[in-house]
């Protein structure tokens, strides 16, 4: 096994906080089941990632999450004092031209441009 | 469990990110939520005055997020169901980990379009427009009717492109 294929889904597992499902891995990785298996039986045996029981349309598989524990900085959801809008937004979503968004961007920017 | 909420609401960010989803009455329910133990949402508004439908929400928004979790309880003699409740909220790194996960999809979609597109902006009403709808109108405002200017909006892309590098880091 290629130690490429290992960080390479070692990362997919990683930056999906949800975890990954095994059976999706494979096709991500573009490899058979089989050398995927191996791929997932060595991430866990180095403890970085974790696996459970999913089952997805009846059919048993395993979901894939890392046991790193990230520690989130929140104050990325701000623009100076303001909460980005999307957080908790019940409107209908149109990113492109949502004012709130963009008032909250025009805040991000004067904030940067004061650092 | 009040003093780590106490401690978490100190944090700007968090206390915003609450304020948001469940308002100052939510906040309230948040501190005043006793230490141990499972609650009923009558019996929640009774010990902190807040009203009934008001713990509802809290409640039910906090769920939304496995903030807070109930367990169902069966009555034998009425029959009847009582939900009881306690705070999960060390659950708050996973869940805002998922909440800048969404803004992060919704920041590259916007970064997009600015990237993508010049604008111009009528300097009487402050309406916006893409080149395309400037060009149909032959560059003047459809309700100002004065001519359209060229919006320079480096500094918002530049902003937006900044912000998604760190949570890109954050989020590893």
């Amino acid at each position: 096994m290629t130690d490429e294929l290992f960080d390479e889904a070692l990362q997919m597992i990683q930056s999906k906080s949800e975890g990954v499902l095994q059976s999706e891995l494979w096709k991500l990785l573009d490899v058979d089941s089989r050398k995927c298996s191996r791929i997932v039986k060595k991430l866990i045996d180095t403890g970085m990632v974790e696996r459970h029981e999913y089952r997805k349309n009846g059919i048993k598989t395993y979901l894939l999450k890392s046991t790193k524990k990230r520690i989130i900085d929140p104050s990325l959801l701000m623009a100076g004092e303001h909460l980005i809008p999307c957080v908790g937004c019940e409107r209908e979503c149109v990113v492109e031209s949502c004012e709130l968004l963009l008032d909250w961007m025009y805040e991000l920017a004067f904030v940067g441009l004061e650092e | 469990m009040m003093q780590q909420v106490e401690e978490l609401l100190q944090r700007p960010p968090i206390y915003s990110f609450f304020l948001r989803l469940v308002g100052e009455e939510g906040i309230q329910l948040l501190v005043r939520f006793p230490d141990t133990g499972e609650h009923s949402d009558e019996e929640l508004a009774e010990n902190t005055g807040i009203n009934l439908n008001s713990v509802r929400h809290t409640l039910y928004t906090l769920y939304e997020r496995r903030l807070a979790v109930y367990r169902r309880v069966k009555d034998n003699e009425t029959g009847w169901l009582t939900y009881l409740w306690h705070l999960q909220l060390d659950q708050l790194d996973p869940v805002l980990a998922e909440d800048l996960e969404r803004v992060k999809e919704k920041l590259i979609a916007r970064e997009r379009y600015e990237e993508e597109n010049d604008f111009y902006l009528c300097k009487t009403c402050g309406a916006m427009y893409t080149f395309n709808e400037a060009y149909k109108h032959e560059f003047s405002c459809v309700t100002c009717d004065v001519p359209l200017s060229h919006f320079d909006n480096e500094m918002l892309a530049l902003a937006l492109r900044r912000r998604l590098q760190e949570i890109s880091e954050t989020l590893g």
